[in-house]
């Protein structure tokens, strides 16, 4: 018995530093690396970084199959890819640090995933093209005068940066540290059909229209839920807020007593958690107008359904997604992480998920990897060509359609809240938990 | 020597199975028990002993409200279960005498139980939607003009569906209580003179309450913790313990989620003590 | 040998079509998604078909899905339900063969394995995710969730054991011993055989349980899903009758199972006999 446990020992042991060994040598021989010619990297150590699996998770609308197939061909390495809901994305990042080496989530979680530790630092300077990126994340601000340049809640740019490699503490100014990188980010709306509705829908206070009773639905995550019912109440007259972005205990309780009542009512059919249930729900007629992201609002359009997504009087409600490294990431597996981010902000994966109406980090990188007649529909918001076609090859929209809402400068510069974590999260979840429940 | 040997191997042959409990279900539930103490921060818990949780849970009006609806759940799922296993077993135990029919017809009500689960539950999507089979047959039969609503996304689908899944674990225990009643106990009712009627209330109802018991048992059990089906029969819109425990664990409250845990254990437990007075299960195997 | 023929009671008439009703309840809303998973390209998840085709039971097959990747689920599950049969019918054997004598202790054991049954399936896996975490180890579909499979799996199969042990004939073992067969031997040659189709049961009942369990998976299944996660992942996450298609095609799985599974068992009887 004893033997054998030594034995192990030994075999252990060698392995581990045969392990050392080959990781320094791989740290040896990679580049001491300017970041504008990152490209020498991978050819030293493809024979290692082969036989690396980077293990993904994120939601649905990004954890796609031919994402993962094309960084893998282009790339050389294998990726796992796990889509979760938004919550169970949060609760993995925060809870279960070894299930996952890179984090694609939402800015708005980083409040709470950055205190937990399990996120490291990302080096600026070993992106590419960082300096490239729109300015919503890094200054926060888009073009001057612009709405969202003062917009409340958890703004990106507010959580992008650490005050150091080794810090959780968000720095108010740009450093040389990340959180996320971002790659996809859109303005959220109400979606409906107009075939159902009937005419314009120009308010966020149409959800709580009794004209759709039993007819609404509203998105069943509380940093965003809370964000759509704020917009809501606020155009109705119902309530005001400090700051929609940091309500009190006192907001939160009002804002939760609205809900409840509209619920009593028979507002709402049903609540969704993730993109694809609110895409069945609008699809089946089961709801006419709720709550909406934009790849849902495609795949309806792709059933040959009518939907629209609406531009609303009071503005949008912006969020941003980002890829974060897990802390256990390091050696080969961490270059080729960052690997994964220079591919993934060269533009590929900006112009396809741009089909499903979101934008890229960097818009002029996916331009590269798009047509003309798209650009101008997706970004320039002129009028489309020819016919466009969605990420998976279904027809969307025809000839002549216009994007709602515009441009991308249009769009974006009219978010006005984001979705946001608050300093009363716990009691935010605890109301909200009392409406799901009402 | 050999004496010996026999007074020790009972032990060893249950330390495999009792190994996997100690492991699986005392230390887990021991784990949830030392949790539900301990404080939550935001994004994480700490250890502490703290009643905060349970105060919550006692305090909150809504907490009292999801118990009660999911009580209700527990009610309307037993009683349909019962009302539909008590007739079907009986049919299969005294209508059926051939044994090769009595097989295929009980494979027959087993089949579905082999199934995903959760594909049971959607296919009720497309039947029971506003634009669902059902409706389209009430349009066309003119009982309605407007589709209704509350055949999805509402209680009734919950029921509905619960019911559709469960149902069976209704029907095997009473069916197996109903094939052991001696089949001389009837026909002596029968000749000294007891109707039809007389001999269900007086002989097999008794007999087969053993096996309701049991069946009442797996009823309340699964669904005092379902959260799955109420989740997406509700459109996400009832609540049951199960899926606020759910929302709790989503958001990370662990402590809560676990004090909400062992009120759930408590109360089902209490329950089933009752069931169990009517009853002595190693008495039924 | 025939029964003779008797008038059937007005009750029989009734029961019988209530019988028949309860059966359309069953299989009713399985015969609607099997009816839209038959759909060509242009399908939705709802009524009206639009037209017929074996376009998305293909494409499961053939075509990459959008997201998620069902056949590793697939695999994985099934590999999973067989480790939980095969532990299942190995520790509830052995148990059963404990409990054929009293001994101290043996009425905690029975009533610790029967609250595994009756403890709501949500604690098991909230506590056995909460458990890993604390003591720092990684969940996995083939630790923690296969713990999570056997809390289900076993008492079930220890309450069949303890059935079939209640009602085993002694004396059949004694002969044998009386012969001179040692312990082993009366084992392997007495007690196997007469229970074996009991243990055909249990391996069955614990293969399906495990490959259809969700609540005692979720949370505790680690990084990679088994199939009732990825099917309700799909739920969430599709919004083709692919969806529909899956069920289809993993009913179809389940019925050859069953079908084989009756089949043998119906050889080796017939082999039995003379």
């Amino acid at each position: 018995m004893a033997q054998f446990t030594r034995r192990q020992l030994l075999r252990t042991g060698l392995a581990a530093g045969a392990l050392v060994t080959a990781t320094q040598c791989t740290r040896n021989q990679a580049p001491v690396g300017t970041p504008n010619n990152p490209a020498t990297g991978p050819t030293v150590n493809t024979n290692q970084i082969k036989d690396v699996t980077l293990r993904f998770i994120g939601t649905g609308v990004s954890q796609i199959n031919e994402i993962k197939q094309k960084a893998e061909e282009d790339l050389g390495f294998k990726l796992e890819m796990r889509a979760l809901s938004t919550e169970e994305n949060n609760q993995i990042a925060i809870t279960q640090p070894g299930q996952y080496d890179v984090f694609d989530g939402e800015y708005f979680s980083l409040p709470l995933v950055v205190p937990s530790g399990n996120l490291q630092a990302i080096d600026v300077s070993r992106i590419t093209d960082f300096d490239k990126i729109v300015p919503i994340f890094t200054t926060g601000e888009l073009t001057s005068g612009a709405k969202v340049n003062t917009s409340q809640g958890t703004k990106p740019s507010k959580v992008m940066f650490l005050t150091d490699q080794n810090s959780t503490e968000f720095a108010t100014e740009p450093t040389g540290w990340a959180t996320l990188i971002p790659f996809q980010y859109n303005a959220d709306t109400l979606g409906y059909r107009p075939d159902l509705v009937g005419r314009q829908i120009e308010s966020w206070g149409e959800l709580f229209n009794e004209e759709f009773r039993g007819k609404t639905s509203i998105l069943d995550i509380p940093s965003i839920g809370i964000m759509d019912a704020a917009m809501v109440a606020e155009a109705l007259g119902l309530m005001t807020f400090q700051d929609k972005g940091n309500m009190t205990r006192a907001e939160l309780d009002q804002i939760t007593a609205i809900l409840m009542e509209q619920k009593r009512a028979g507002q709402f059919r049903a609540f969704w958690k993730t993109f694809d249930e609110s895409v069945n729900l609008m699809a089946s007629g089961e709801v006419v107008l709720q709550s909406m992201w934009s790849p849902g609002v495609t795949a309806v359009k792709s059933q040959g359904i009518q939907c629209v997504y609406a531009p609303l009087r009071e503005g949008y409600r912006g969020w941003g997604g980002g890829i974060g490294f897990s802390k256990s990431l390091s050696g080969i597996e961490l270059d080729a992480a960052y690997e994964y981010i220079n591919w993934m902000l060269d533009g590929w994966v900006g112009a396809f998920l741009g089909r499903q109406g979101y934008y890229s980090a960097i818009p002029e990188n996916a331009k590269k990897y798009m047509s003309q007649a798209e650009w101008d529909f997706w970004y320039e918001g002129k009028a489309a060509s020819e016919d466009m076609i969605d990420p998976f090859g279904k027809k969307l929209e025809s000839k002549d359609a216009v994007r709602d809402g515009g441009s991308f400068e249009q769009r974006m510069s009219d978010v006005v809240v984001w979705n946001s974590v608050m300093d009363e999260q716990p009691y935010l979840v605890q109301k909200w938990n009392e409406f799901v429940a009402a | 020597m050999l004496k010996g040997w026999k007074s020790i191997e009972p032990y060893l042959l249950v330390t495999p199975q009792t190994l996997v409990f100690l492991l699986f279900l005392v230390f887990p539930i021991a784990t949830i028990f030392v949790v539900s103490f301990w404080e939550f921060t935001g994004y994480s818990m700490t250890p502490a002993f703290t009643l905060d949780n349970y105060i919550t849970i006692f305090r909150s009006p809504v907490s009292l409200a999801t118990y009660l609806n999911t009580f209700k759940f527990v009610g309307l799922v037993w009683f349909f279960t019962l009302i539909i296993a008590f007739p079907v077993s009986y049919f299969l135990a005294f209508h059926i005498t051939s044994l090769r029919w009595q097989i295929i017809l009980f494979l027959i009500c087993t089949i579905p139980f082999w199934t995903s689960n959760i594909i049971r539950m959607i296919s009720w999507i497309p039947f029971l939607g506003r634009e669902g089979l059902l409706n389209k047959l009430l349009i066309t039969l003119q009982i309605t003009q407007q589709p209704l609503d509350i055949f999805l996304f509402s209680n009734f689908a919950v029921v509905l569906a619960m019911v559709h899944l469960y149902t069976l674990f209704m029907i095997v225990p009473i069916f197996n209580s109903m094939m052991r009643i001696d089949r001389d106990l009837i026909a002596a009712a029968r000749d000294a003179g007891a109707s039809g009627f007389q001999v269900l209330k007086e002989v097999i109802v008794p007999l087969t309450i053993p096996g309701i018991a049991i069946g009442s048992i797996f009823i309340v059990t699964l669904v005092m913790g379902e959260f799955v089906t109420v989740r997406l029969m509700s459109g996400g819109q009832a609540a049951s313990v199960g899926s606020l425990i759910r929302n709790q664990i989503g958001s990370l409250q662990y402590p809560l989620a676990a004090a909400n845990a062992v009120v759930l254990l408590v109360i089902t437990l209490a329950i089933i003590m009752g069931i169990l007075r009517l009853v002595d299960i190693r008495k039924e195997l | 040998m025939i029964a003779p023929m008797r008038k059937r009671p007005l009750s029989f008439y009734f029961l019988a079509v209530f019988f028949g009703l309860f059966v359309l309840f069953l299989y009713g809303p399985m015969f609607a998604i099997f009816i839209l998973s038959l759909q060509g390209p242009d399908g939705a998840l709802t009524f009206p078909v639009r037209s017929f085709g074996f376009h998305w039971i293909a494409s499961l097959f053939f075509q990459q899905q959008r997201i998620g990747d069902f056949g590793a689920a697939f695999q994985r599950s099934l590999l999973l339900g067989f480790i939980v049969m095969a532990v299942t019918v190995v520790v509830a054997l052995m148990a059963g063969l404990a409990f054929r004598q009293k001994f101290k202790g043996s009425s905690f054991i029975f009533y610790l394995t029967i609250s595994s049954l009756i403890v709501p399936s949500v604690l098991i896996s909230l506590g056995i995710g909460i458990a890993f975490n604390l003591i720092g180890v990684q969940t996995n579909w083939y630790s923690s969730a296969l713990g999570g499979h056997l809390t289900w799996t076993l008492p079930f199969a220890f309450l069949i054991m303890l059935g079939v042990f209640n009602r085993f004939n002694l004396s059949y073992e004694e002969a044998a011993r009386d012969l001179g067969a040692s312990e082993f031997q009366a084992f392997q040659h007495i007690i196997l055989p007469l229970i074996a189709p009991a243990l055909i049961g249990v391996a069955l009942f614990g293969f399906t349980l495990s490959y259809d369990e969700f609540t005692r998976t979720s949370l505790i299944s680690g990084a990679r899903n088994t199939l009732p996660l990825e099917i309700f992942g799909m739920t969430t996450n599709v919004t083709s009758p692919a969806l529909y298609a899956l069920g289809t095609v993993t009913t179809v799985f389940s019925f050859s199972i069953i079908a084989i599974a009756f089949l043998a068992y119906g050889f080796f009887a017939k082999r039995q006999q003379p």
